[in-house]
């Protein structure tokens, strides 16, 4: 008998022990995040409201997650506002630049966790690439997690079939080539070469890069350190955007085009612009999108994409569209330190296959859809692509896929391969031993935290009077002494001593 | 009032409280009735004001402006340090002189032109239509002006064809002060008549009958009755105006600037703004806003004594 009760009561142990355990594994937890927002014209249904992405979410880790969304184009004044008051920071948020000076001050005032030392006890974040980890890194600790992003995802993409009617049936195989195409793309009647908008770092980055030129900072013989401006190949790439715009190549107006109304020009029927320098996704994105609307053929696209282009020397370099990630993810010491596990745990889990794939692609039968030949869309089998589908998606999705980090491979079901999708994935792996680097990314200075962006801005407006032919060659060359004065001297200074100690 | 003639009325130094403190006794109820509002300016006014003090520390909002490091007048030396600031200013400055130049007249010279109309309806509905554009936010009459201004727009395709050369309305910096100013008067001056349209019903209607009957035509009423009755409230309009007279509206330079015209469309407020709330350099613009406010308080007080020196009331 006693020992029938002592089995009893250990049995009893056992079990109440077990429920603890999964108890504590679905520990409830409200989780207040802010993420940027891709689709605010939508409208949002939150969990209480019965979002079943959200409800999925929580079901699977007891995490309620209350959303801050924050319009895109407006997100880093926002980081900059949430982050001035300090009592009501969200519990994690997206970092749009790690190394910007809002995250630089921010992290030095203890606005975030330190995650150095935790990064490596998760599964999932530990599989990570420790060098882009170390990217995102400020003063040698690692505050966020990065969004992974794949390299050579810079590239241009153009309608060739625009450039039939204009004459050239070849695709460029050489830099030269790529610009007798542009001219030719010009020349046609009301229509515009090049697609480009206020955002112009794409647009001049990638030309310059591929033309010869560094990412923002080179290294000569000397190991001495230069901005990419005084690069001939640079100026050479300057000179053909200049060319390209009072040949009647690019909109006049560029300037005042929102970065979100980019996709207008190419978009409109017929299309106002008929290249864009920028991520290739978009390239392929815009191929469906004509395959949708404007019954395009799936079998011949219509659309090109170019990327690796040999420059007149026959060296290729792709300008670096990410640093193999686009910002991060921080945890804000609006978290306690028990909490703090709790939080690493779930956003662990958000990389997890079932994460990974609940934010950015929701919920099977509901979001999307696995057909017979064992790919994810975003419509059911049977019927053909639909917006009513996309519309519902984007009220329960919605920017969600804003909070993967991905940092070990993308695990989502896998979407059919089209011509242009499979071209671009086997490009990705090729192309990434192309793609160059700034040597002063990780590199710290001072007076870059205090008015980098400052000095930045003067630059680029500067070049963007270049190309619209407001300045000359004189006046660019005096902004650039500007530059220098301003503080671009002194910034140099500063990353050639730390460029120095890394040796 | 002189000091003398105060000193005569409210006595000096203990009798002056003494005075005061039987005053108050005498008349409690309305110093009673007083304490709110004194409150009120106390607390929402004057108090948040210590934020200032933020100019001078290395401001961090974990560390709060008790605690964080105090830097003196580190900001303001570097302010002046980065020579952009003259360009800053004088930005600033001719956006506000020529406003002041074009824009505040404009109001003026509608309310006269109102007044002058004598059919009581049509008057009536003319003001509503000139009040409308005052209601409509300025990202709209922004977007409006892209339409119409850009390459593809009406007026961009009229003055190409009327000049025989295209103007960059947008793009240009040498237009951009004037596309600034237009949009300001198209946008505020039917709403500015108001006040001067009061004044005007102040004007004593014989006065008028009186100069009629003497032989006095229409630009001689107007010239001898309507604007001196008129004269002290624009003076005044014009002294409330000079202490907002380096305000030049961050989020319409923002909307209208691009990179070819951030040269002239650069102002303080436009660096408060970016460097601020951007880039989260709350105490360096802290510091650029307060020496802002100053300017404007020096302006305040000579346009004042401008008054004064004119035989006008001012504002104090």
């Amino acid at each position: 008998m006693k020992k029938f009760v002592s089995l009893l009561l250990s049995l009893a142990m056992l079990i109440s022990l077990v429920s603890f355990a999964s108890g504590e594994a679905k520990e409830e937890m409200t989780l207040k995040v802010m993420l940027p927002d891709f689709y605010s014209d939508s409208d949002w249904v939150t969990l209480e409201e019965g979002n079943p992405v959200l409800q999925a979410i929580y079901e699977a880790t007891g995490v309620k997650l209350d959303i801050t969304w924050v319009p895109n184009s407006g997100y880093t004044e926002m980081t900059s506002l949430t982050l001035a008051d300090k009592k009501n920071l969200p519990e994690v948020m997206v970092m749009q630049g790690p190394l910007d000076s809002i995250t630089v001050s921010s992290a030095r005032n203890g606005a975030f966790w330190d995650l150095t030392d935790l990064i490596p006890q998760y599964e999932y974040l530990a599989q990570g690439q420790q060098s882009t980890y170390d990217n995102t890194a400020i003063d040698g600790r690692i505050y966020g997690i990065y969004r992974a992003r794949a390299y050579a995802r810079a590239g241009i993409y153009y309608r060739n079939d625009y450039a039939a009617q204009a004459g050239i049936e070849k695709v460029p195989t050489n830099v030269e080539e790529f610009k007798a195409l542009c001219f030719a793309l010009a020349s046609l009647d009301n229509m515009y070469a090049i697609n480009m908008c206020k955002y112009v770092a794409g647009t001049i980055g990638i030309t310059t890069v591929m033309f010869g030129a560094p990412y923002v900072y080179g290294v000569d013989e000397n190991g001495k350190l230069y901005p990419a401006f005084e690069s001939p190949y640079f100026q050479e790439g300057l000179d053909f955007l200049r060319e390209l715009y009072s040949a009647g190549g690019i909109d006049p107006n560029f300037m005042t085009i929102e970065s979100g109304n980019w996709d207008d020009a190419e978009r409109a029927n017929p299309p106002k612009a008929l290249m864009r320098l920028d991520c290739l996704d978009n390239g392929f994105r815009y191929q469906e999108w004509l395959e949708q609307n404007m019954g395009a053929d799936a079998e011949n696209p219509i659309v090109t994409l170019l990327t690796a282009l040999p420059n007149s020397e026959g060296n290729i370099q792709i300008w670096p569209q990410n640093t193999g990630a686009s910002g991060e993810v921080v945890i804000t010491t609006a978290v306690s330190e028990e909490k703090l596990p709790k939080v690493l745990k779930f956003l662990d889990w958000c990389n997890s296959a079932e994460g990974q794939t609940l934010l950015n692609c929701g919920l099977e039968g509901v979001t999307y859809w696995i057909h017979s030949d064992g790919y994810r869309y975003t419509y059911p089998e049977g019927e053909k692509d639909n917006t009513s589908y996309a519309t519902y998606t984007n009220t329960v999705q919605h920017s969600l896929n804003q909070l993967g980090m991905n940092v070990n491979g993308d695990l989502t079901p896998e979407t059919a391969q089209t011509i242009l999708r499979s071209w671009y994935n086997n490009n990705l792996v090729e192309n990434a031993k192309y793609v160059i680097s700034n040597p002063c990314l990780t590199l710290y200075s001072e007076t870059n935290v205090l008015m980098g962006s400052n000095l930045n801005t003067e630059l680029e407006d500067a070049e963007v009077q270049y190309i619209a032919g407001k300045i000359d060659l004189n006046g660019l060359k005096a902004a650039y002494q500007d530059w220098y004065d301003a503080g671009g001297e002194l910034m140099l200074q500063e990353y050639q001593e730390a460029y120095d100690a890394t040796k | 009032m002189k000091r003398a003639e105060r000193v005569a009325v409210y006595g000096k130094g203990r009798e002056y409280w003494r005075r005061l403190g039987i005053d108050i006794v005498k008349n409690k109820w309305l110093y009673i009735m007083l304490v709110p509002g004194v409150l009120y300016f106390l607390v929402f006014k004057y108090l948040p004001m210590w934020g200032v003090i933020i100019a001078f520390e290395d401001y961090s909002p974990f560390s709060g402006p008790l605690n964080s490091a105090w830097k003196g007048l580190y900001w303001f030396q570097r302010f002046f340090a980065t020579k952009k600031w003259v360009d800053y200013l004088s930005n600033t400055l001719i956006l506000s002189v020529m406003s002041i130049v074009f824009t505040f007249p404009a109001p003026i010279i509608l309310a006269l032109m109102l007044n002058e109309i004598r059919n009581i309806h049509f008057k009536k509905i003319s003001q509503t239509l000139l009040y409308v554009p005052h209601f409509i936010s300025i990202v709209i009459v922004v977007s409006i002006t892209y339409v119409i201004f850009g390459a593809d727009g009406i007026i961009y395709k009229w003055t190409t064809a009327i000049l025989g050369r295209s103007i960059d309305y947008l793009g240009d910096p040498g237009v951009f002060r004037w596309m600034i100013v237009g949009q300001n008067i198209w946008k505020e001056t039917g709403w500015g008549t108001i006040i001067f349209l009061a004044a005007l019903t102040n004007v004593d209607t014989q006065l008028y009958e009186a100069a009629m009957i003497d032989g006095a035509n229409r630009g001689q009423r107007l010239w001898h009755i309507t604007l001196p009755a008129i004269r002290s409230t624009v003076v005044l309009m014009l002294v409330l105006r000079m202490g907002s007279v380096l305000d030049t509206g961050y989020e319409h330079l923002i909307l209208m600037s691009n990179a070819l015209n951030r040269s002239v469309s650069q102002t303080l407020d436009v660096f408060v703004y970016q460097n601020g709330i951007v880039n989260g350099q709350y105490s360096y613009t802290t510091a650029v806003g307060l020496m802002k406010s100053l300017v404007s308080v020096i302006m305040v007080i000579s346009a004042n004594k401008v008054a004064h020196a004119l035989g006008e009331e001012g504002l104090y």
